[in-house]
């Protein structure tokens, strides 16, 4: 959790530390045209990880003993013309509602809240998670409802419709996606990105939009009034 | 070696992971630094032999990790998060040591040049 904290608030040490400017014409132009911090949260099973992952079994072990999980990952993406940076934080092995850190939801533009449609209780703890997204994350805070293992359809236990009524009541984007044979996975990232770029306010410049948002009045755009709930189902 | 460096010290070609093809940076974002550093094995977990790893000696360079553009961080063992593929997740391709903020390296040898 320190790197996160250290990216947030230096914004990189670059870019804040030298008192005198320094112009150097080699530095490379800056490749990205925003950064948000993105976090995966639900219950423990309901496949966060591999929503993350492509390939989840291949992750290195340092000994034969332990393997090392992943901690988060950067990735980059690009939709409307415009490059962006995601540092993705997947809070697996941290489940038990109260001990995902409020660091995560604190740096955090967007969360992806993830249930097993094939198990009843992880859809009906997604209130609980939904509290801690309000206790914790910026008001503005981006929220997607995420229905996971829609390949396993004959073990179903949760309809597509009650999940899309649920977020609906919740003002939350939804989408059922099957990670294990990553169908609407890269769909989900995208219209959260792109929600988050959407509330960009289009005077401020891109590279200071992180450094200025405790600054910033986002009465109009702040919480999740707006109901834009979408399904990308996969029959 | 020359074929991989611009203008003598950063990186010429894209340097992406050598199992997927994920792009790791992009043209001269990194530098080009000799270093001696040990790095556990790249072998998947399946695979049984414990071959400890290998000492290397050359690293690109980045200060910033929103420089990469997909890289993966794993957990901290010892103050050290090592680097992997963000897709594929093989690795270590590299390391960041928690007490130098601005200094992630990636291992020339761990990664494919295009």
């Amino acid at each position: 959790m320190n790197m996160e904290q250290n990216s947030s608030s230096g914004g990189s040490a670059s870019r804040s530390s030298p008192a005198v400017p320094v112009r150097n014409r080699r530095l490379p132009q800056r490749p990205f045209d925003y950064k948000f911090q993105l976090i995966l949260i639900g219950d423990r099973g309901v496949g966060k990880t591999c929503i993350l992952e492509r390939f989840s079994d291949d992750t290195f072990s340092i000994s034969s003993k332990s393997t090392v999980g992943v901690d988060f990952k950067i990735k980059t993406i690009k939709t409307k013309g415009k490059t962006i940076r995601l540092q993705i934080w997947d809070t697996a092995g941290q489940e038990r509602f109260n001990s995902i850190s409020a660091a995560y939801y604190r740096g955090a533009k967007g969360v992806l809240v993830v249930y097993d449609i094939t198990n009843e209780e992880t859809f009906e703890n997604l209130p609980k998670w939904l509290m801690m997204i309000d206790k914790h994350a910026a008001p503005d805070i981006e929220v997607i409802v995420i229905g996971n293992k829609t390949d396993k359809e004959e073990l179903r236990q949760v309809s597509t419709e009650r999940g899309e009524k649920f977020a609906y009541e919740h003002n939350c984007r939804f989408c059922e996606v099957s990670a294990k044979e990553n169908l609407n996975v890269k769909d989900v990232f995208l219209k959260l990105v792109d929600d988050i770029v959407d509330k960009v306010p289009p005077e401020i410049s891109p590279f200071g939009f992180e450094d200025t948002k405790l600054s910033l009045p986002r009465s109009e755009q702040g919480g999740r009034e707006a109901s834009r709930v979408f399904c990308c189902t996969t029959g | 070696m020359d074929e991989l460096l611009s203008d003598g010290e950063k990186n010429a070609k894209t340097v992406t992971c050598q199992r997927c093809g994920s792009v790791v940076l992009k043209p001269n974002n990194a530098t080009l630094v000799k270093k001696e550093k040990f790095l556990p094995s790249m072998r998947k977990k399946s695979e049984g032999t414990d071959q400890a790893g290998d000492t290397l000696q050359e690293f690109w360079l980045v200060t910033d990790m929103y420089t990469f553009e997909n890289v993966g961080f794993t957990n901290t063992v010892e103050n050290i998060k090592f680097l992997i593929c963000a897709d594929c997740e093989i690795g270590p391709i590299g390391w960041h040591d928690l007490s130098d903020k601005q200094a992630f390296y990636v291992a020339l040898e761990r990664v494919e040049h295009k």
